[in-house]
């Protein structure tokens, strides 16, 4: 399956699918305008990914430094699709990266850790520069 | 050059810190959020209120983007569009005001009245589990993000949302929508 890479925006993030090395990350800002448009297709993707692995460890790295509501919604359903993938034999580690102050981002993660147990949930703080 | 003086006089008697009136894409909001960014950083606010400031910022001017009647796009046009409204973050009494206005259909108006008004009478636990709610939800008809912005900006506002709905010189079918968040 080919790798999916979307280099930064101001406003969008970098999206870098590394499907042979089982290495997903999404870094940067996300407040794209149409946060359905820019995620509908790699959401796609990562589904289709997902649904081939079979007994996989699945590294996901997350540092995202601001993102909108919209935004937010779409993370959601990508946290869906791994929860669907742990629940089909596989693992997902998720490393979630945020500035060590930043408490919506942190609090946001904890949220998902309750609600996806199933994902392996790291959580990554990091000093503000 | 005088309206000018007195103008740029009463945004420094309001303690305003960035506005802006015209047309908004995602362009110019990126760099807007660029230049609030920068402004807040400089004026010495506090990391979490620079974030919930930063964060209420996005979501308003992407409202404008969204739903001002005001469009150069055709209104089934639901990315690359460009909308009139303005924005404006002033400082008052050690609070950060942050203000939108935009002109809508009137007949959207009362919609969105119910909607705000129900925020308004929410406590901030509450308008946390609306928000956690909403997340899990399918996205609302109509809503060109998740529904999720006016949770979003509530939650972050330290008093309850204020708005209103003015009438627009001219155009009966219009009125301008006002709405202001307290950080």
């Amino acid at each position: 399956m080919e790798n999916l890479y979307i280099a930064a925006t101001p406003s969008s993030p970098e999206v870098n699918f590394d499907f042979a090395q089982h290495q997903l990350s999404i870094r940067g800002e996300s407040y794209p305008e149409n946060a359905a448009a820019f995620y509908g297709d790699i959401i796609k993707r990562l589904r289709e990914y997902l649904a081939s692995c079979n007994n996989i460890c699945i590294n996901v790295d997350i540092g995202l430094a601001y993102f909108n509501s919209s935004s937010t919604k779409m993370l959601f359903n990508i946290f869906e699709a791994f929860k669907t993938a742990v629940d089909a034999g596989n693992e997902v580690v998720l490393n979630w990266h945020h500035y060590e102050e930043d408490d919506t981002i942190f609090e946001f993660g904890q949220e998902l850790h309750v609600d996806f147990p199933e994902i392996t949930f790291v959580d990554r703080p990091v000093k503000a520069a | 050059m005088k309206d000018f003086g007195s103008f740029f006089e009463i945004a420094c008697q309001q303690r305003v810190i960035f506005y802006y009136v015209g047309y908004f894409s995602q362009n110019v909001v990126a760099a807007m959020a660029d230049a609030v960014r920068l402004q807040l950083e400089m004026s010495g606010v506090s990391g979490a209120t620079r974030r919930k400031l930063f964060s209420s910022f996005v979501e308003m001017a992407q409202n404008i983007i969204h739903y001002s009647a005001d469009s150069l796009t055709p209104s089934n046009q639901d990315n690359h569009e460009l909308r009139h409204g303005s924005v404006c973050i002033s400082e008052k009494e050690g609070q950060y005001l942050l203000q939108c206005a935009n002109p809508i259909d009137a007949e959207v108006a009362e919609g969105l009245r119910e909607r705000l008004q129900s925020l308004r009478s929410m406590t901030l636990d509450e308008i946390k589990r609306a928000y956690k709610d909403s997340l899990r939800a399918e996205s609302p008809e109509g809503s060109k993000g998740a529904g999720l912005g006016f949770l979003t900006v509530a939650r972050d506002s330290s008093e309850p949302l204020e708005f209103d709905f003015q009438p627009l010189e001219g155009h009966s079918g219009k009125v301008v929508f006002n709405l202001k968040a307290t950080i």
